[in-house]
């Protein structure tokens, strides 16, 4: 019946926008009739994919792609843009989830593997898209007609977007695998980690590939007291939240969900105007919750009852932002690129986990949990872009194609991954209630 | 970014308010039903918008659109869910005569006495514009609120006849004065007033009760099986967005046309049981945010016309109600007596005639639409400021119900 409804709704909104009733149509209410478009016909998407043992967000990315500005045009790129109103909702969702879901216990008793993969994935990656870069030159438009040490920094920017993941996809699928143990645990940790490690690293590329590439431009080491100072209001912010969230938990818990929803947005965009880390204050204060109080099931629950409409929009606007036009000029070197950079991932993984002697499935399966792709590397290919707009495009061009094919095949490698070691459906069917 | 600040405070105050102001007093405080209402929050609104702070400025109003269709068609939807047939057939059909009786006094009383009034208050306006805005007048005045009702209840301990016909009254009078608002903007659909009208009319409203049908029948195709609640979460949310919004692109009321997938939505399941919780614990914060941003969308001005229009609604309003009561007895054939003062526990008009204001604002961007908003806002304060204390009186007088 779900098909049925799926392809009625289809016809439906192919009527809608088509240019027969355009006349007739106040475009000031477009993204609305996208949002509820999108909201029945991602879901179920989403869910018939799931029958095809693939992650419902796959659905929902596809979803987005098919219905967004390149393909069907049922969302215009306005329309993308309005509905973005919902991401910064849906990422501090996800990061207070991230928090919640990451135990002390557990943080110290994997710290080292943790550590050490980090520390492995990002070196090699790095390492490798540079002598990559520097060989293969002339494959790269933008980097034609540069000298070798331009060449360096820009490939050095290129490593460093390859080295990031995208947590906000990784917590979905855990999610709606309901999944826990060691794998789940080791990626969740590392890639939100690989975040923040990700985000300094960016400021690090970005002011030397400043400094080579823009004559009037000087290394700006202040860089690294910018970050310091960031990262500790950003902490000290996220344990402020973390403790207003466990004293209502405590002294009011009622509308619980509604308290948090407001909370996760205020926090979200007061601190992305001052110039904070949102997603680490809300890691933080998820982290607080789960492991100074009691209540930490109470915060997952209240998220979870929330969650999935907009989760469900979230990952459609995602998947409507991918960039077709990108993908279809530059598939075959950013192919490439995707190989490479899951090569890359493979070894540093494998060195990481081998040097602290974790068991062999570790060693040589849990880098496809680290594939996925998203809003952190998003973000800055458009700062690049701004920032050096001689080059810039085209960059963002290859990256963006790069990112998609990442964003689509990522949330299937770390599925299968996860159902093939057993940890699937591992973490207690009804505990928490919601399922994407 | 300042849509997206003003849409977290939103949320932070409708759960504030939530946990504050909706809390079931006890004991029956006529002032208090005003904070109860939720009509504190038009005001909250206002100062929160372009004549206050300008937090809520028309840019950011604009951002938020999807939000305030979503309200208008929650809302519908909500109404609508309630007009289940299988409850309504319960009530003898004189009631649903005395109800539809009700309505079509006070439509035509209130729109013939408002168009004189306007007429000669704007005469430079041209007469179909006033016509519009009297009829208009005329079905807002006929909607009524339960909830007024639901609040002194516990003044009633015994709930006879009276009582039970109240309710029924105040439960289904909204379907008359939302159904009366879609024929009108079907034969006068802005912005396209010229033309063969009748027929264009005809098609519109057509579409506007096929169009939620449909809908209605593929959110019962999507639940025939078991569903989980979260699953219910997004069909409802996406299918009220996707309705409200289909109807706000082509200029219909989707007060109207949610109510109608409502209605053909609970008429068709059997999950009501299961859907009701989730409609009522998502109620409250989505009522607090409409309520704000149709304060914030009040071009808030009075001036003696307002007023004058106010006075004559408020007076009409209550020789509507309670005139032709004894009439209506004789021609329905009523068991128990209607006596003119039964007819004064419909004087509160609540979230529904809020919800009509805003989808007629959405609908028509005329020179009159912002007269329009003030005069109905400025009578529904009115209104549910003197109702609690109207009801209470009639309560007490209507000996049987002591």
């Amino acid at each position: 019946m779900n098909i049925i409804v799926l392809a009625v709704v289809f016809i439906l909104m192919f009527i809608l926008k088509g240019s027969l009733l355009a006349p007739y149509a106040n475009p000031e209410f477009s993204p609305t009739v996208a949002l509820g478009f999108i909201l029945i016909f991602a879901f179920l998407v989403g869910k018939r994919i799931n029958r095809l043992n693939l992650p419902q967000i796959t659905g929902f990315i596809l979803a987005g792609v098919f219905c967004g500005p390149y393909v069907m045009k049922f969302l215009t790129v306005e329309d993308v843009h309005n509905l973005q109103l919902l991401d910064g909702l849906a990422l501090s969702l996800i990061a207070l989830t991230a928090g919640g879901e990451m135990r002390l216990t557990q943080l110290k008793r994997d710290w080292k593997a943790i550590s050490s993969i980090l520390f492995f994935q990002t070196a090699i990656i790095i390492a490798g898209f540079i002598v990559f870069g520097l060989l293969g030159r002339s494959l790269f438009p933008f980097l034609l007609e540069k000298t070798l040490v331009q060449g360096f920094a820009l490939s050095l920017l290129l490593g460093t977007l390859a080295t990031a993941t995208s947590p906000s996809t990784t917590i979905a699928v855990i999610t709606e695998l309901n999944a826990r143990g060691k794998y789940t645990d080791l990626i969740l940790s590392t890639a939100v980690v690989k975040d923040f490690v990700v985000i300094c690293l960016f400021a690090f590329s970005l002011s030397a590939a400043r400094a080579v590439t823009l004559p009037e431009q000087a290394f700006d080491a202040w860089f690294l007291v910018n970050i310091l100072e960031e990262v500790g209001v950003s902490v000290l912010l996220g344990a402020c939240i973390g403790g207003g969230i466990v004293l209502f938990l405590k002294f009011i818990n009622r509308e619980t969900a509604i308290f948090i929803l407001g909370i996760a947005f205020l926090t979200y965009q007061i601190s992305r105007s001052l110039g904070y880390h949102p997603l680490l204050i809300c890691l933080v204060a998820g982290f607080m919750v789960e492991n100074f109080s009691s209540r930490g099931d109470s915060l997952i629950q209240a998220i979870e009852k929330v969650s999935v409409p907009i989760y469900v929009v979230f990952f459609t606007i995602s998947g409507a932002t991918l960039n077709l036009e990108a993908l279809r000029s530059t598939w075959i070197l950013a192919l490439v690129l995707v190989i490479l950079r899951a090569v890359l991932k493979f070894s540093g993984t494998y060195v990481g986990a081998k040097i602290t002697k974790q068991e062999e499935g570790i060693q040589k399966k849990s880098w496809a949990g680290f594939i996925s792709q998203a809003g952190v590397a998003l973000g800055m290919v458009v700062i690049i872009e701004e920032t050096f707009p001689e080059w810039g495009g085209a960059f963002k061009a290859l990256v963006l194609a790069f990112i998609a094919i990442n964003q689509i095949i990522g949330p299937v490698l770390l599925q299968r991954l996860l159902v093939k070691v057993g940890e699937a459906g591992k973490k207690g069917n009804q505990e928490n209630g919601a399922r994407l | 970014m300042k849509a997206i600040f003003a849409f977290g405070l939103l949320i932070l105050i409708a759960f504030l308010g939530s946990q504050f102001f909706f809390k079931r007093k006890k004991t029956y405080l006529p002032l208090s039903y005003f904070f109860f209402s939720g009509i504190v929050y038009v005001f909250l609104g206002l100062v929160l918008g372009e004549k206050g702070l300008n937090v809520l400025s028309s840019e950011v109003l604009t951002g938020l659109n999807p939000l305030i269709s979503l309200g208008l068609g929650w809302i519908g939807f909500l109404f609508g869910f309630q007009l289940e047939f299988r409850y309504i057939r319960k009530f003898p059909r004189k009631y649903i005569s005395l109800s539809f009786l009700q309505s079509l006094f006070l439509v035509v009383l209130v729109s013939a006495s408002l168009f004189l009034l306007l007429k000669v208050l704007f005469p430079a306006q041209p007469d179909f514009l006033l016509y519009g805005l009297a009829v208009s007048l005329g079905l807002f005045v006929s909607l009524n609120s339960p909830s007024l009702l639901n609040f002194a209840s516990p003044l009633i301990p015994s709930k006879g006849d009276y009582y039970h016909l109240a309710r029924f009254l105040v439960s289904v009078s909204g379907f008359w004065g939302v159904g009366g608002m879609a024929v009108i903007s079907s034969f006068w659909h802005y912005p396209f007033f010229e033309g063969s009208v009748v027929l264009k009319g005809l098609i519109i409203l057509f579409a506007s009760l096929v169009f939620p049908v449909f809908i209605g029948y593929l959110f019962h195709f999507l639940t025939l099986k078991k569903t989980s609640e979260q699953d219910l979460l997004v069909y409802l949310l996406g299918l009220v967005f996707f309705t409200s919004g289909v109807a706000a692109y082509f200029n219909l009321p989707a007060l109207f046309v949610c109510m109608v997938l409502g209605m053909t939505y609970s008429n068709l399941t059997r999950i009501q049981d299961k859907l009701y919780p989730l409609l009522l614990s998502t109620e409250k914060p989505f009522y607090i945010i409409f309520l704000i941003l149709i304060g914030a969308l009040w071009d808030f001005s009075f001036d003696y016309k307002i007023a004058a229009l106010v006075v004559l609604i408020l007076v009409l309003r209550i020789i509507g109600y309670t005139l032709p009561l004894r009439s209506f007895e004789k021609i329905l054939r009523f068991s128990f007596p209607l006596p003119p003062l039964f007819g004064l526990c419909f004087l509160s008009s609540g979230g529904i005639a809020i919800a009509f204001i805003v989808s007629w604002k959405l609908i028509y961007r005329l020179p009159l639409t912002d007269i329009f908003v003030s005069v109905a806002l400025v009578a529904t304060v009115v209104g549910e400021l003197l109702s609690p204390w109207v009801l209470k009186e009639t309560i007490l007088r209507l000996s049987p119900e002591k």
